[in-house]
């Protein structure tokens, strides 16, 4: 009985290791936990902040599309054609009257074109679908393209 | 642990455990409830989102060398705020000065107390750029004087703001204001196009609104879709020559103190309408000066929308099916005795004169109706209205414009036809035809017989691709050989007549017209309709020209009015589209 307790005793830890060991796995538990959490924050807040930064841009490219739409208009009042005529008329131009008009041939001249704003569509083209030859042929036109030339030439190289 | 205090740790446990418990009890119950889970859940929903349209930018339209006649501009909503309202006296006031808003109802407004059904309230739209700057810069300028201070008594313009949004804007104001139309709030309060392409394309220019659900949770943000801008579409329309002709039928009006004014260019090859000007116009820009401009049943656009009784200028349709046809020659000679006797009723010359033995130049060099009634009479009923209907007289032209009229051609059969109508329609009375009709079918002797249907809009542009329209040929009212006897016929007409039509350098055909105005006590000849069609240069015609003056004052007759109306455009048109003179052209081609 005595040997019994003592080997007992002799196994038994400590009670301030054993406590030290519940602690230790409360904190492990408990740093495991503050670490996930962080992880976690810090993911959620990367991701609000992206977030934000998407809805910021897109609101930027609303802006800038509308002051693109805007500058296109102001643009073209700048250039109206009462606007031209008029700023023609300060720099002492006038509309040129049919007799003073003198007509030259110009090698080259391409007359103006009227504008194209976007390309044309493209056309399209209707094209067959082709198999590869392996997916089509059969063994014997295998065997004839293939082998029978291979045949030929062992043929022919001999001596 | 004191024993005294047991019992209160052990009351403060079992409150907080029955509050712990009551909360489970109700977190279950409202799981196993349906209808509560779907309240919250849409609750979740509603407050998750806040819903937002996106507008596509309208499409802009074009002339046919790519410049702008119709764009859009930014300009912004003036609401305020109620919440945030600190100073209504200064919002009332500062809106009265810049935006030039009404004190009273804005101070009004402006005082309101902020409650969950007056949140926001809108006090202005489209104010331009400019005044938004001032008004932004002031109330810059008092929250650095005043800093944040909430103090009823110190001047501040919190709480009003400023929302930008696209507007139609059209560059050049006037220029080409009755092809375009504009674009208003309906009813409902929604943009619509009236009017002109922007009626007619409304949809297609608007493009799709997309409706989309912005989070407020921005971990949940997403790209938002691309919605494309409307489509946008390129004019037959040169902007320089619409610009001229605006300004010639300004003139012409004026100087022939006529009501109205209406001038078209067409390309007789192509049908392309290279020119569409007529009064009134309107800076499109002000739309809502509408009906101070057009007032009563004023047309929007005269030249598509007003039929008229075109008068002698038929004369050119009729002579032609009579040509084709075969029931006359060039040659064919006809004795004037100064009145013929049709269904009825005698129709007599312009002049009530009697001009004896003329040909068919004759007949149209000295505009006979007597000679034209009796024309028509030796085609008869059938071939003329058939030749009538082939050149589309009474029927749509198609052009892409909203508002077209079809005008009127009674043909044997209808209710209201009677015999004598052969004999009056062949000199354009009792028939009622548009400006634009008359082009499109007179554009079919400048074109070898070949009638090409008028056409305005080039080429649409859709997600970034050019869509060209077709040209289309409506069909062969005449055969080539008569379109070019009327061509000479019409040409020799001018120049033996020495009319003030004619341009130095440049043969053109053409034809006045007086037509008579008829009113409830029949025909009056003190009030007419002036006009003028002409072609040229008649060996390759570039231009088909339909000029119409309205009820001229300075004279009745077309050959006083429209016609040198008609030699100033050729005047002008033929610098514009580079086109050098009869002489000079063989010798160009030749190098």
């Amino acid at each position: 009985m005595d040997r019994v307790r003592t080997l007992t005793q002799a196994y038994t830890q400590a009670p301030w290791r054993r406590q030290l060991q519940i602690l230790g796995l409360f904190l492990l538990a408990l740093v495991s936990l503050a670490l996930v959490a962080i992880i976690y924050l810090s993911v959620t807040t990367k991701a609000a902040t992206v977030g934000r930064q998407i809805m910021d841009m897109q609101s930027e490219i609303e802006d800038m599309e509308t002051s693109i739409a805007d500058l296109e208009t102001r643009l073209a009042e700048l250039r109206s054609a009462t606007t031209m005529r008029r700023r023609a008329e300060e720099m002492g131009f006038y509309p040129v009257e049919r007799e003073e008009v003198e007509y030259l041939v110009v090698d080259g001249y391409v007359p103006r074109q009227a504008a194209n704003l976007a390309p044309v569509p493209e056309t399209v083209v209707a094209v067959a679908a082709s198999l590869p030859a392996d997916y089509t042929e059969s063994l014997l036109d295998w065997l004839r393209l293939r082998l029978i030339p291979a045949l030929r030439r062992l043929v022919e190289s001999q001596p | 642990m004191k024993s005294e205090h047991i019992w209160r740790y052990t009351l403060l446990g079992t409150l907080l455990t029955v509050f712990a418990g009551s909360i489970f009890v109700r977190l279950v119950s409202i799981q196993l409830n349906p209808e509560q889970v779907n309240a919250f859940l849409q609750q979740r929903e509603l407050y998750a989102w806040i819903p937002h349209t996106i507008q596509p930018a309208r499409g802009l339209i074009y002339d046919r060398w790519g410049n702008v006649l119709a764009g859009n501009s930014t300009v912004y909503e003036v609401g305020i705020e109620l919440e945030q309202v600190v100073n209504p006296h200064t919002i009332a006031l500062a809106s009265s000065v810049v935006l030039g808003l009404d004190y009273n109802e804005v101070y009004q407004v402006a005082s309101q107390p902020a409650s969950p059904q007056a949140i926001y309230r809108v006090i202005a739209d489209l104010v331009p750029v400019d005044k938004v700057e001032r008004l932004t810069e002031y109330a810059k300028e008092l929250e650095e004087l005043n800093g944040s201070s909430r103090d009823p008594e110190r001047a501040s313009l919190r709480g009003l703001v400023f929302h930008p949004h696209l507007q139609r804007s059209y560059p050049e104001k006037e220029l080409a204001s009755n092809i375009l139309g504009f674009v208003g709030r309906n009813e409902e309060g929604e943009l619509t196009g009236y009017f002109g392409l922007e009626a007619n394309f409304d949809e297609l220019l608007a493009g799709t609104p997309q409706r989309v659900l912005v989070p407020n949770d921005p971990i949940r943000a997403e790209q938002r879709p691309n919605v494309p801008p409307g489509s946008s579409l390129i004019l037959t329309i040169d902007r320089t020559i619409q610009a001229e002709m605006e300004r010639l039928v300004d003139r012409a009006v004026e100087t022939y103190g006529a009501e109205s004014g209406t001038i078209i260019i067409m390309d007789p090859e192509s049908g392309d309408v290279l020119a569409m000007a007529t009064t009134p116009r309107m800076d499109l820009n002000e739309y809502w000066r509408y009906g101070e401009i057009f007032r009563g049943s004023t047309p929007f656009n005269r030249a598509i929308s007003q039929a008229y009784e075109p008068g002698s200028v038929f004369k050119v349709l009729t002579m032609a099916a009579a040509i084709d046809s075969g029931a006359v020659k060039p040659d064919t000679i006809f004795l004037d005795t100064g009145v013929f006797e049709i269904g009825g009723i005698y129709v007599y010359n312009w002049n009530r004169g009697v001009w004896g033995e003329q040909d068919m130049q004759g007949c149209m060099q000295h505009s006979l109706n007597v000679c034209l009634a009796w024309v028509a009479s030796q085609m008869g009923n059938s071939t003329f209205y058939r030749y009538m209907e082939a050149f589309g007289l009474g029927h749509l032209t198609g052009i892409e414009l909203y508002g077209e009229s079809s005008g009127r051609l009674k043909v044997p059969g209808d209710r209201d036809w009677v015999d004598a109508d052969l004999g009056t329609n062949a000199f354009g009375q009792g028939v009622a035809a548009t400006p634009l009709q008359m082009i499109a079918a007179v554009s079919s002797l400048a074109n070898d017989g070949k009638m090409m249907a008028p056409r305005i809009v080039r080429a649409i542009v859709d997600k970034g691709r050019q869509f060209e329209t077709e040209q289309r040929t409506v069909g062969l009212p005449v055969r080539p050989e008569t379109a070019r006897i009327m061509t000479d016929m019409l040409a020799r007409s001018l120049e033996e007549e020495a009319s003030v039509a004619l341009v130095d350098g440049y043969r053109v055909a053409g034809k006045t017209g007086t037509g008579e105005i008829p009113t409830a006590f029949g025909y009056t000849s003190n009030v007419t309709n002036a006009s003028f069609v002409g072609w040229g240069p008649t060996d390759d015609p570039k231009f088909v020209v339909y000029v119409w003056l309205e009820k001229p004052s300075a004279s009745i007759w077309g050959s006083e009015t429209a016609a040198p109306v008609f030699a100033q455009v050729v005047e002008r048109l033929v610098v514009l589209m580079d086109i050098p003179p009869d002489g000079v052209r063989p010798v160009i081609a030749g190098q």
